[in-house]
């Protein structure tokens, strides 16, 4: 099977770029629908059997080759990007159907958003398998203009400030980041690596004790107060609430889904290279630092009557941060929690935004301020919300229950019990405040009486059962990696 | 004669965050990339050396080009109100490139010059960013910044591999190409490029 990864390596991302071609050689909406279909299923395909190998190989060092490097985590990200972004291409004509005329004629406009998607989506897929580090800046680079153009693609005010506002900070965010990989340049070239292989992952582990420990410290947090940015963790999240609500709803899932874990996952891996020089105690003080202060940033929005995409991405810095809290606790129980909550919260985010397109036809109020009583006007609705919500508040039997109590063990074993029980409190805390927001919003009084059906309901009933058996998967999967040699590589940071 | 261009470098990124009139902030950004081309051809020490400082000499060109194709698209009917005035601009800026020379460590260059002009390019280009409202600003902001992090990559010993280099580019490229597309839906939806009025988003 790992014969196959070389070419899967450059099929995942080369699949979506074709897509983006169809989509821009397509004449009419139903041929920019069709391309863009015709491209999600192969892509979906291709990614999930790469993410399948890398999974199954998970307990050995990481597969690599000239250009690439698959590893679990590569796996889990893989898998994730694949599946939500299959379901927001499927879902993009109920979007469309009803976004209007955006930047250009209708028709023009669909090919656009499709390119615009697919140049998302490729670089989405590649980030996890890159096996340079320069190479993945480049990458994430990249999702920046094809992403921003999304955001703002209703060309509504509010739109254009949240995508102008997304674009500044998050190229802001990664030139910080690149100031610290041309610092690691630096120092390879002096030990004379200079050709581009000398960022590759590898040789930069190889190298990490050999490097100068002031300039690989000053490296390490350029590249995460850069990476951060895009991450979106406190205090620089100033772009997320704001892109995640003004974006169209599949792009929202896959802001929050798979943009800001495949980030982290290449903040993770700097963590693990450049631990050996600058220090464990540093890297992991660094990582619960961001972690922290975002869980206790979002805390108070969690509890505020926000409208539902603000509400959400105000949750995905929340989740972010308790990723991070994991990372830096380090430990394998916590280790284990980070990946189940990688793939829970994914799915249940996903659904979440995805639950939009039906809501905001039903209460299109629900826009601009907090939604009431959903399941009055619509239960096939309430049910995708409420299985989000309860599935991100962390309610048994949801994956977010078990990887959070995951990350808070370790964060114990890993001998950081004082952060350990702030986290825990302020996670209550934002389990209580989604409590109420589903009370509230889903399944409170409701403001219209009359059930109006729409025809987003459909869709969103199936994705609410699929996603929501997804969820339940991963619960199990999630209880067989505490001591799996797959936590155990990704713990001891085996690139 | 490097020295000399770095140093020019950063005066004239002090002068974009002076300046009022958009062409001459312009400009000024063109002789900032020039004179980065400059220092490249100068540092140059293979065919990639050459071939970066090429790349980085068209940016020189085209970049500008492109942004004053977008302000004959955007005309503003008087200048935007400043933030601050030019005076407190500049001393901020100053005060940022003071901090970079003064309180940035050796990066293992071995030449402190260097270093901290381009950090303190980058500092003054996020300075940029933050005070100055005229969206088209905000961009030559972050090309500053890029100028300070090619001008680096460029001192590097041996120099960054040209794969990084391009990529870097054409990323800055498609940014800038974004960014000016958002200008002038920014400039139709408001009629100025002034972000100040981009302030609808708050919890």
């Amino acid at each position: 099977m790992t014969d196959l990864v070389p070419a899967l390596a450059a099929l995942v991302p080369a699949l979506p770029l074709a897509g983006l071609l169809l989509a821009l050689l397509a004449r009419t909406q139903r041929q920019a629908d069709m391309a863009a279909c015709c491209t999600a299923l192969p892509t979906t395909a291709a990614a999930l059997t790469l993410a399948a190998i890398a999974l199954l190989h998970g307990g050995r060092p990481a597969l690599h080759g000239q250009w690439y490097l698959i590893d679990g985590a590569s796996g889990v990200l893989l898998a994730v990007t694949s599946v939500v972004g299959l379901c927001s291409t499927l879902l993009s004509p109920t979007y469309l159907r009803t976004s209007g005329r955006s930047w250009s004629t209708a028709a023009r406009s669909r090919s656009l958003y499709y390119a615009a998607l697919f140049l998302f989506w490729a670089a989405l897929l590649a980030v996890p398998i890159a096996g340079n580090l320069a190479v993945a800046w480049l990458i994430v680079e990249a999702t920046t203009a094809g992403s921003a153009l999304l955001v703002a693609f209703s060309n509504r005010r509010a739109a254009l400030e949240a995508g102008w506002k997304y674009l500044l900070l998050t190229t802001l965010g990664l030139s910080i980041a690149l100031l610290g990989i041309i610092v690691l340049a630096i120092g390879q070239a002096n030990a004379g690596h200079h050709d581009l292989h000398a960022l590759d992952w590898h040789a930069l582990q190889e190298a990490a004790r050999a490097l100068p420990k002031t300039p690989t410290l000053i490296a390490f947090v350029l590249l995460l107060a850069g990476l951060a940015t895009k991450i979106g963790w406190a205090p620089v999240h100033n772009w997320l609430p704001d892109a995640h609500s003004e974006a169209p709803a599949p792009i929202s899932a896959l802001l929050s889904a798979a943009l800001l874990p495949s980030v982290l996952l290449i903040a993770w891996r700097v963590k693990e290279i450049l631990q050996p020089s600058v220090g464990a105690g540093t890297t992991r003080a660094v990582f619960i630092a961001f972690g922290l202060t975002s869980i206790l940033v979002a805390i108070p929005f969690l509890w505020r009557s926000l409208p539902w995409k603000r509400l959400l991405a105000y949750s995905s810095l929340e989740h972010m941060g308790i990723i991070g809290l994991g990372i830096g606790f380090g430990a394998p129980l916590a280790i284990a929690g980070v990946v189940l909550h990688v793939a829970g919260h994914a799915l249940a985010k996903a659904l979440g935004f995805y639950a939009t397109l039906p809501l905001l036809r039903i209460q299109p109020r629900a826009a601009i301020e907090a939604p009431t009583g959903v399941v009055g006007d619509s239960p096939a609705t309430a049910a995708a919300m409420g299985v989000s919500l309860v599935a991100l508040s962390g309610l048994p039997p949801s994956p977010l229950f078990l990887s959070e109590l995951l990350i808070l063990l370790g964060g114990v074993a890993g001998g950081y019990p004082l952060i350990t029980a702030i986290a825990a409190i302020a996670l209550a805390l934002g389990f209580l405040g989604l409590l109420h927001a589903f009370m509230e919003g889903v399944v409170g009084e409701p403001a219209h009486r009359r059930h109006r059906r729409s025809r987003e309901e459909r869709p969103i009933l199936a994705l609410t059962v699929i996603l929501g058996a997804a969820m339940l998967a991963c619960t199990a999967a999630g209880l067989l990696l505490p001591g799996s040699g797959f936590v155990d590589t990704l713990t001891r940071g085996t690139l | 004669m490097s020295g000399a261009l770095i140093s020019a470098m950063l005066a004239l990124a002090l002068g974009v965050m002076v300046v009022r009139r958009r062409t001459v902030a312009i400009a000024l950004l063109a002789a900032q990339s020039l004179a980065l081309g400059a220092v490249a051809i100068d540092l140059a020490s293979g065919r990639s050396g050459y071939v970066v400082a090429a790349v980085l000499l068209s940016k020189a060109i085209v970049l500008p080009a492109l942004l004053y194709l977008l302000i004959r698209r955007t005309p503003e009917t008087g200048p935007v109100a400043a933030a601050a005035s030019s005076i407190v601009r500049l001393a901020c800026a100053g005060v940022v490139a003071l901090c970079a020379v003064l309180l940035v460590p050796p990066l293992g260059l071995g030449d402190a010059h260097t270093e901290h002009v381009a950090v303190a390019l980058v500092l003054v280009g996020i300075a940029i960013v933050t005070m100055r409202r005229p969206i088209l600003f905000q961009l030559l902001g972050l090309i500053v910044a890029e100028n300070g992090l090619s001008l680096l990559a460029v001192s590097v010993p041996g120099g960054l591999s040209y794969v990084i280099e391009f990529g870097a580019l054409f990323d800055l490229a498609l940014i800038v190409t974004v960014a000016a597309a958002f200008a002038q839906r920014i400039h139709g939806d408001l009629g100025t490029g002034d972000t100040e009025l981009l302030r609808g988003l708050r919890d």
